[in-house]
């Protein structure tokens, strides 16, 4: 996995994660909660955010299985399934899916967030939910 | 005033190497222009799009070019859906008086001599990010594939769309593409050949997805009372739109059930006066043959959810109710973002595609799709004034 490297405007989303917390965005003005990188509300596009930890349920919205092949060795190798999640807060969120048999996978699966190292940091990663 | 296409220049195209994205747009332009009949010294706008490949087209081209006193010149970026919008563009300018002749080209060299086709377009050769887009690079974001994978399991997920549908498509275009002197792939296909190419990123397989190609492609854009008295039989431009449609990424979303398409085919169609039943001939983008299931629905040629059994249904081949993508598209003939569709628009109003030329080519519909079904443009071409039409 390469790693995560924080910037202005993602440290608190990884000070988040390294405290074991989903942060997302919540407008000031609606209450409205969006994902970490939105930069205005899609509700009313309110530009005023508060970082608010979500509760790390989800459910699976979709999800593709990639296969690349070595320009080498002509090899494929097989990802685990990566996915568009559904926070319970509603945001979307693309996301590493682990403990997932794909074929099992199904529109709808309640999911749950784990964290996964990437470097120095901590990024979030969803499996079944337990 | 009513506007339209006199010119097009289509390169050599495929694994072409040794020649610079500038190269294949200057060639393009200059096979567009003799296309027409007309000279470099007719041109006062020049539009161009540039592609994913290193030393990407610029304006500096047109000084190369040797181009003076150009009265519009710009590079334009809507991905897929620029070529429409180049078009779109150059008519306006055209009929406000501001241009007479405009180019527009999309010119790209993305393969390269012993890479894996997919790094042209995987960021690799990109530096390191940071942030939040290092957050994507960890989650192993699968690529273009993977990203319309995404929408295309939603719209399976939603509708029962299937492989046999995906197939479909592939075999299809394969099949006009056996006709198309500038296809890349001419050998046919079966239902079978699909299902047993590799996975990409399930739910696509290798013949789900888009040729990579570097060449090409120029078309000129002058009044319609100029362009008949130019070279080549006049497409007249009816109507065009565009959608945009900014989908946000939560709760209700309608990514991978419906497109830009809705909105932009409704703009075109209006500024037509035309319906979805008065169209010929269509050439839908085709980055995946899923994209083609789903604008095909979203422009009205099928109910909701139903592209994937109308594309099953042979309507999109030879004799069929809609013939589409005659050309094999971006599947079987070659990946030029919204040329390829365009291109071949042209040729079949033109009437000039030899063994794949469609009987009945009065209208015909040309689509351009961009990002991951998040920018759209709509052209409708006519073989007559619009005015004309009886």
């Amino acid at each position: 996995m390469v790693d995560a490297i924080r910037d202005h405007e993602s440290a608190e989303f990884f000070d988040g994660t390294a405290r074991g917390e989903l942060m997302i965005k919540r407008c000031v003005d609606c209450d409205h909660d969006s994902r970490p990188t939105a930069l205005a509300c899609p509700a009313c596009w309110g530009s005023r955010f508060n970082w608010v930890s979500a509760s790390g349920n989800a459910i699976l919205v979709s999800w593709v299985v990639t296969h690349v092949r070595s320009s080498s060795t002509g090899e494929s190798a097989v990802s685990e399934p990566i996915g568009i999640v559904e926070l319970d807060e509603g945001p979307w969120l693309h996301a590493r899916l682990t403990e997932l048999d794909p074929t099992r996978a199904a529109v709808g699966m309640p999911l749950e967030v784990i964290f996964l190292q990437a470097g120095e940091e901590k990024i979030p990663a969803f499996r079944p939910r337990r | 005033m009513s506007v339209a296409l006199a010119g097009l220049g289509i390169t050599e195209m495929g694994k072409v190497f040794g020649s610079t994205p500038s190269d294949f747009a200057a060639e393009a332009i200059r096979l567009a222009v003799a296309d027409a009949g007309l000279t470099f010294g007719d041109l006062d706008g020049l539009l161009l799009n540039p592609g994913v490949s290193h030393g990407a087209l610029g304006i500096e081209l047109a000084a190369a070019l040797g181009l003076r006193d150009l009265s519009l010149l710009a590079l334009m970026n809507g991905y897929g859906s620029s070529a429409g919008a180049m078009v779109q563009t150059a008519a306006l300018a055209v009929d406000a008086g501001m241009a007479d002749t405009v180019a527009c080209v999309f010119a790209d060299a993305p393969v390269e001599p012993g890479r894996n086709i997919g790094w042209a377009f995987s960021g690799l050769g990109a530096s390191q990010p940071k942030g939040f887009g290092s957050l994507a690079a960890t989650t192993g974001i699968p690529g273009v594939a993977g990203l319309y994978g995404f929408a295309a399991r939603r719209h399976m997920a939603a509708y029962g769309t299937n492989e046999e549908h995906f197939a479909a498509v592939a075999v299809n275009q394969r099949d006009w593409a056996t006709s198309n002197p500038y296809a890349q792939q001419r050998t046919p296909m079966t239902v079978e050949d699909h299902h047993n190419s590799r996975w990409i990123a399930e739910p696509f397989r290798l013949f789900d997805c888009g040729l990579v190609s570097n060449g090409g492609v120029a078309v000129i854009v002058t009044s319609a009372e100029r362009a008949a008295d130019l070279r080549q039989p006049p497409v007249h431009l009816w109507g065009w739109g565009q959608g945009h449609p900014g989908y946000p990424m939560e709760r209700g979303s309608e990514f991978g059930l419906t497109s830009g398409a809705v909105q932009s085919s409704r703009a075109a169609y209006t500024m037509a006066g035309i319906t979805s039943t008065d169209i010929d001939v269509a050439e839908i983008y085709d980055c995946f043959t899923f994209t083609v299931i789903l604008s095909l629905e979203d422009y009205g040629f099928c109910a909701k959810g139903d592209g994937g059994p109308f594309a099953a249904s042979g309507a999109l081949g030879r004799g069929g109710s809609l013939p589409t993508n005659t050309g094999g598209g971006q599947l079987s003939s070659f990946y030029m973002w919204g040329m390829t569709p365009l291109s071949e628009g042209v040729i079949q109003v033109r009437g000039q595609g030899g063994q794949r030329q469609v009987g009945r080519h009065d209208i015909v519909l040309v689509s351009g799709n961009g990002g991951i079904l998040d920018h759209h443009s709509t052209l409708v071409l006519g073989a007559h004034p619009r005015n004309s039409r009886g």
